[in-house]
């Protein structure tokens, strides 16, 4: 025996890359996933600018004439602008005096003085704009970017919102089992049977009415949250089941954590990559959504814009030839949506290897 | 087997139960007082309160509620609100449209589906199976409304190839002259969400040991495909299709809006428009037994395709 | 087998010789705006079903087809009454001779129309269990009518054996009237088309299902109805017919012309069938005229009016092929009204009352209300600025009545809204009350529908360029209705289409006692209750028109209203369809209409 331990050449200590290092590396290498990924952080970009006002902020300003056409059609006819120009006052009979009935009548004089002192501004229209006008004449292009920010954060908030809920209901049910799953499997039945568009009408007809859902946004994002927790309940719960009988799980409880400890702080990260893929998925389907209950008329109040908005609104504008703000809502919802789905496919891969 | 039928249709009443409870409470708060759309121009508040006398929404909630129950379980929801028409009439009326529409549509799109599934599983991996698949993103993204709007213009408009919208009281006038525009339009959306799923069924089954094993045993690869890895991916793609079966019944409200087609989808708008009560009650309950049904119906059909499931 | 082969040859050329004489009738097709109810004259409440109806059944008079202003003319009675005992009296001779359609109920028998049907639909209109729409056309206006109809509520039945004093039937084809005050509008009532002799054994058989089974006297029969999907009307073989009047027509109004010609000499009901599809949808409906699958359509949808008329004229596409476009600005009133009642929902309504500020604060609303681009963008220029409640047509308006209160003046808002203490002094942005308090006004709006939507977009936009802050609610149908009627609102917007053409049926909107019902702005003034009780007093004529002149000048100037727009609509019709004129009051005009089938089959090619 000798006296000396020599310690043997240390092997380099190899830091055994967690889930998510895996994923990025993997993510990384997928092209289709990368482009997608730049793309969706585009289009974040843009919403956050677009929200703190540095672009599009004026989107509402009505600049262009009506149904204004894009400048590379500048030289085609504009009819429904045509015809606004050409009204003029037509001679009419004097106008009814008032005077001795009309509880104003004594502030007549004044009223006369302070009128001719305000200014009028009148803008001078422009005939055509970027990618065209709508029919108050408002900038498509603006209207898109700031239609983008709406529906991305109608689509982002309602599906965290329903991932939460979700998650917090398929931990429950998942865990704890008995009682708790049966009465959640009992309110998923019932949220499952009813056929969708009954259950969406259903819950934005009590937006509406009673206004408790909050007013505007907050109502849509509540109504696509409230009917849309099913499907990330359903994984998540089984997620749960599955691990809730595991040896680390098992190893907590024996280190004395606290239930409420075992499903969120050990339980949770192993199953998170479940809940980002369901996220993405999500978003999606809200943003799809979105369009339709546009359509219906139950969506963003009247003094916002969404992509929802403008395809309703362009409903009737295609038999009229115009286009423009058909296009520009569906390509940019198209692109959006396109990269977002891409992305969740590439998650998918990234996070389950097996599933190559 | 048969304790397991009976079992799961004991559970289903609680949910029945808790399904006309959401239903009832949902449109009671809320529905829209369907005396108000009856009444006319001009209405004095005294006759308002009689036509919900006629119309039974003046009892306390706890009578209504128990008529609901009695309701459900004769099948009878009475008349509609607005119409008069006994909703048992509406409902057979209006399904057959939908159907005449959504089961073609059912059928081509999953024919279609498998059909394009197998032979992208067939090259998975290549720059075909990744250019065919983006393709299907990029076409589920674009919004149904706008599929709608542009090919009813296109189609029906523009190119004079279909007319624009109509029904018409012949079944083989529908199914060939109005059916065909929605149809297509139908499939042409729904071929890339289920072309997408059943690939990845095709490749779940492909990377199965007993397909390797089929292929060691020198089958060539069509062979493996069609005989082996199609037989057994059909239990989940059925299982898929049997899923979607509730939802042939409701229909597409936007097809049925868009072409004027007098179908289920529409109806449940227009009733909801419309605080048509007994109309929603009778299709929610109606739906959502045939929804459960389904399920069961297909849980046992499982267990008969695949002896190794088992139930609980 | 060359013998059968012959036999089977014959057959179809048989056949395919009696299928051209089929195609011979005149089929009519068109689409209906909205969804139809059913065809129950008393039960039905919408102007499509009423429409129908309109075929069906024969009222007692009727409005003559071509005279402009609108005139009336006898149907089933044989003249026109004239007024007795101070308006207070209607006695109505039916014809002889005039029979019901052929019904099982009927046992065979021809049964005949008399005067006792007439009393019978009369009652009906108060039977509870009817729940009729238009009940209120009844009310308070028969003597001894209310009493019955207080039992019914009493009882739950009605008896409709029971005599009532205001309604005596003498003999088989005369009944009086009597009613509880002079009304010199009672005639229009009984030229409505949905105020019916109706027979009682068919109501009492049907039970339920009356809106299924339509029996009535008229040209046209109930021959399909799929609902809320297509309503076929056939020509009633056993109706007596009749020519077109020309008494009325004007040789230099060019539909008139033609109508003369293109039915001389015929005997009216020409066509053989209609065919009516109700789309709710624009963009189908429009499509399905222009593919030719329809034969005319009534009311183009506005989005597309620039397709149509392009400046003005008549698109050349369209004209190539001969269509004809109709414009009818229709007797109706779209406005939006204020709730001026000094409380709402509990709490104090910025708008409510007479206080000059709170007028000022609604003057100056309604002139900072773009109503130049509510009428060209919105409305693509298809609707002319109201000068008062009442339009065009219709007895009782007055032309030369014109006013600049309700222009669009943003200057003169803001000065008005500065006079009185509406300013911006903590710097918001938006206008505090002359107290300082901030305030915010509620605008509803019907849910699902662009127009509307676009119709609140302009109310945000406009009065956010004066420094008015409006936040919109979109709500349900039924409980826009309700919320309205019951003043569960501050603004929303409405629209009133002419029951009979004369100006009290718009004036009445701001009848102080009609709170609750169709004076939705809640106005209560005694001087202007007053006038208008006066002018129910009289018949038309110079003194009605000075009452009326100082109604609308009352509610210029303390506006419980923005007057809004009257609505033009353009119809359009193929060149083979023949007799068109539209109408103001009646709905259809498919009794008049005649078709061209050989250029109708060619074009359809």
């Amino acid at each position: 025996m000798s006296a000396v331990l020599t310690t043997p050449a240390q092997a380099p200590v190899q830091e055994s890359p967690g889930l998510w290092m895996l994923a990025w590396r993997r993510l990384r290498q997928d092209t289709v996933g990368m482009v997608s990924l730049v793309i969706v952080a585009f289009f974040l970009a843009m919403m956050l600018a677009s929200y703190t006002g540095l672009i599009a902020k004026d989107w509402a300003k009505e600049k262009g004439v009506s149904y204004a056409n894009p400048s590379f059609l500048a030289g085609a006819e504009n009819l429904e602008a045509k015809a606004m120009a050409a009204k003029d006052a037509a001679a009419k009979a004097p106008p009814v005096d008032l005077s001795d009935i009309d509880p104003l009548a004594p502030y007549y004089g004044e009223w006369q003085k302070r009128a001719e002192k305000i200014a009028v501004t009148e803008v001078k229209r422009a005939e055509t704009l970027p990618f065209g006008g709508d029919k108050w004449g408002r900038d498509v292009l603006k209207k898109v970017i700031k239609g983008s920010e709406v529906s991305i954060f109608v689509g982002l908030a309602g599906a965290l919102i329903a991932v939460f809920i979700g998650t917090v209901f398929g931990a429950m049910a998942g865990y704890w089992g008995g009682f708790i799953n049966d009465l959640l499997e009992w309110c998923y039945n019932i949220f499952t049977s009813i056929p969708y568009i009954l259950l969406i009408l259903a819950f934005a007809a009590v937006a509406q009415a009673t206004g408790s859902f909050g007013k505007g946004i907050v109502s849509i994002i509540l109504i696509l949250a409230l009917t849309g927790w099913t499907g990330p309940y359903r994984l998540m719960r089984a997620e749960y089941i599955k691990h809730a009988n595991r040896e680390y799980v098992k190893a907590a409880q024996a280190i004395g954590a606290s239930n409420r400890s075992r499903m969120f702080v050990h339980i949770l990260p192993n199953v998170s990559h479940v809940a980002l893929v369901q996220l993405s998925a999500h978003v999606v389907g809200f943003i799809k959504a979105e369009v339709i209950l546009s359509f219906l008329g139950f969506g963003v109040p009247v003094d916002m814009v969404s992509w929802g908005t403008m395809l309703a609104e362009a409903q009737n504008e295609l038999v009229i030839g115009k286009w423009w703000q058909l296009a520009a809502a569906g390509t940019s919802m198209a692109i959006l949506v396109t990269a977002f789905s891409l992305l969740t496919d590439s998650l998918r891969d990234a996070l389950d290897p097996k599933l190559k | 087997m048969t304790a397991y039928v009976i079992r799961r249709i004991w559970q289903m009443i609680p949910t029945i139960a808790g399904v006309i409870l959401l239903i009832f409470i949902l449109f009671n708060w809320v529905g829209g007082d369907p005396a108000q759309v009856l009444a006319g121009k001009i209405s004095n508040p005294e006759q308002i309160a009689n036509i919900r006398k006629q119309l039974g929404v003046d009892q306390p909630y706890w009578f209504q509620l128990w008529v609901f129950v009695q309701q459900v379980f004769t099948f009878d929801f009475g008349r509609s609100w607005s119409t008069n028409e006994e909703v048992s009439r509406i409902i057979l009326t209006r399904v057959g449209p939908t159907l005449t529409i959504m089961v073609p549509v059912l059928v081509i799109e999953t024919s279609l589906s498998v059909l394009f599934a197998i032979m992208v599983a067939y090259v998975r991996g290549t720059l075909t199976d990744r250019a065919i698949m983006i393709i299907c993103t990029v076409a589920m993204s674009v919004s149904f409304l706008v599929y709608i709007i542009v090919f009813q213009w296109l189609f029906g408009f523009v190119l004079g190839w279909f007319p624009v919208q109509g029904w018409s009281e012949s079944f083989w006038k529908n199914l060939f002259t109005y059916a065909p525009l929605p149809i297509m339009l139908a499939v042409f959306v729904g071929v890339a969400p289920q072309l997408r799923l059943y690939r990845s069924f095709f490749l779940d089954e492909i990377n199965q040991d007993y397909v390797r094993t089929a292929r060691a045993k020198g089958l060539p690869e069509k062979r493996v495909m069609l005989k082996h890895v199609l037989r057994n991916a059909m239990i989940p793609i059925l299982t898929n299709v049997a899923i979607y079966l509730p939802g042939v019944f409701v229909g597409s409200f936007l097809l049925e809006v868009f072409f004027s087609i007098p179908g289920l989808g529409r109806e449940i708008i227009t009733a909801v428009n419309r605080s048509d009560f007994p109309v929603i009650k009778a299709v929610t309950v109606y739906l959502a037994m045939f929804t459960m049904v389904v399920n069961l119906l297909v849980d046992v059909m499982y267990k008969f395709v695949d002896p190794r499931v088992s139930f609980k | 087998m060359t013998r059968r082969l012959a036999m089977l040859a014959l057959a179809v050329l048989a056949l395919a010789l009696a299928l051209p004489a089929e195609a011979q009738k005149k089929v009519l097709r068109m689409a209906f705006r909205t969804a139809e109810t059913g065809f129950d004259p008393v039960r039905a409440y919408d102007r499509y079903s009423v429409g129908i109806c309109e075929n069906l059944f024969e009222p007692l008079l009727t409005y003559d087809y071509l005279a402009r202003p609108v005139k009336l003319a006898p149907l089933v009675a044989e003249s026109i009454p004239e007024p007795e005992e101070g308006g207070t009296r209607y006695t109505f001779r039916i014809r002889p001779g005039i029979y019901f359609v052929d019904d099982p109920v009927f046992k065979g028998e021809k049964r005949e129309l008399v005067a006792k049907d007439i009393e019978y639909t009369i009652k009906r209109y108060r039977d509870p269990r009817n729940r009729a729409a238009y009940e209120w056309l009844f009310e308070n206006k028969i003597v001894g009518l209310d009493e019955l109809a207080e039992k019914a509520k009493k009882t739950g039945t009605f008896d409709y054996n029971a005599k009532v004093a205001g309604m005596e039937v003498r003999g088989k084809y005369i009944i009086s009237f009597k009613l509880k005050e002079p009304d010199y509008n009672f005639l229009y009532i009984l030229a409505m088309p949905n105020v019916v002799p109706m027979a009682r054994e068919v109501i009492e058989a049907y039970g339920e299902d009356t809106m299924g089974h339509p029996v009535g006297t008229g040209p046209f029969v109930l021959k399909e109805w799929v609902r809320r999907s297509k309503i076929v009307l056939e020509r009633n073989p056993s109706y007596r017919g009749f020519e077109l009047e020309t008494r009325y027509a004007d040789p230099n109004d060019e539909w008139d012309r033609k109508a003369m010609e293109d039915l001389r000499g015929k005997r009216l009901p020409q066509l053989d069938r209609v065919e009516i599809y109700p789309i709710e949808d624009e963009q189908p409906r429009y499509l399905a005229f222009l593919n030719k699958e329809h034969d005319l359509i009534d009311e183009t949808p506005v989005s597309f009016i620039q397709q149509v008329l392009p400046n003005g004229k008549l698109a050349p596409n369209l004209a190539r092929q001969g269509v004809r476009v109709f414009p009818e600005l229709e007797p109706e009133f779209t406005y939006d009204v204020f709730n001026v009642e000094e409380i709402v929902d509990g709490r104090e309504n910025v708008l409510g009352g007479n206080a000059p500020e709170r007028i000022a604060l609604r003057r100056a609303m309604v002139l900072a209300h773009d109503r130049k681009q509510e009428i060209e963008i919105i409305r693509k220029g298809q609707a002319i600025a109201a000068q008062s409640p009442v339009p065009p047509g219709v007895v009782g308006y007055d032309p030369s009545f014109h006013t600049a209160a309700q222009d669009y003046d943003p200057a003169r808002a803001k000065a008005l809204l500065d006079m009185f203490g509406y300013r911006d002094r903590d710097g918001d942005g938006w206008r505090e009350t002359p107290e300082g308090r901030p305030f915010v006004v509620q605008y509803k709006y019907n849910l699902g529908g662009q127009e509307q939507r676009q119709l609140a977009e302009l109310w945000v936009k406009s009065m956010a360029a004066v420094g008015i802050r409006v936040e919109t609610l979109a709500v349900q149908f039924a409980d826009l209705l309700n919320d309205k009627r019951v003043g569960h609102f501050q603004m929303a917007g409405s629209a009133w289409i002419a029951d009979y053409p004369d100006a009290q049926n718009f004036l009445q909107l701001f009848y102080g006692p009609n709170t609750n019902q169709s004076n939705e702005a809640r106005f209560r003034l005694p001087e202007y209750d007053r006038l208008y009780e006066r002018s129910l007093a009289i018949p038309d004529g110079e003194e009605r028109n000075r009452l009326y002149r100082e109604m609308d000048r009352l509610l210029l100037a303390y506006a419980p209203v923005r007057l809004g727009v009257h609505r033009i609509f353009n119809h359009l019709q193929y060149p083979w369809v023949k007799g068109y004129k539209k109408h103001p009051i009646l709905y259809t005009q498919f009794k008049w209409l005649d078709l061209d089938v050989a250029a109708q089959q060619v074009a359809m090619k």
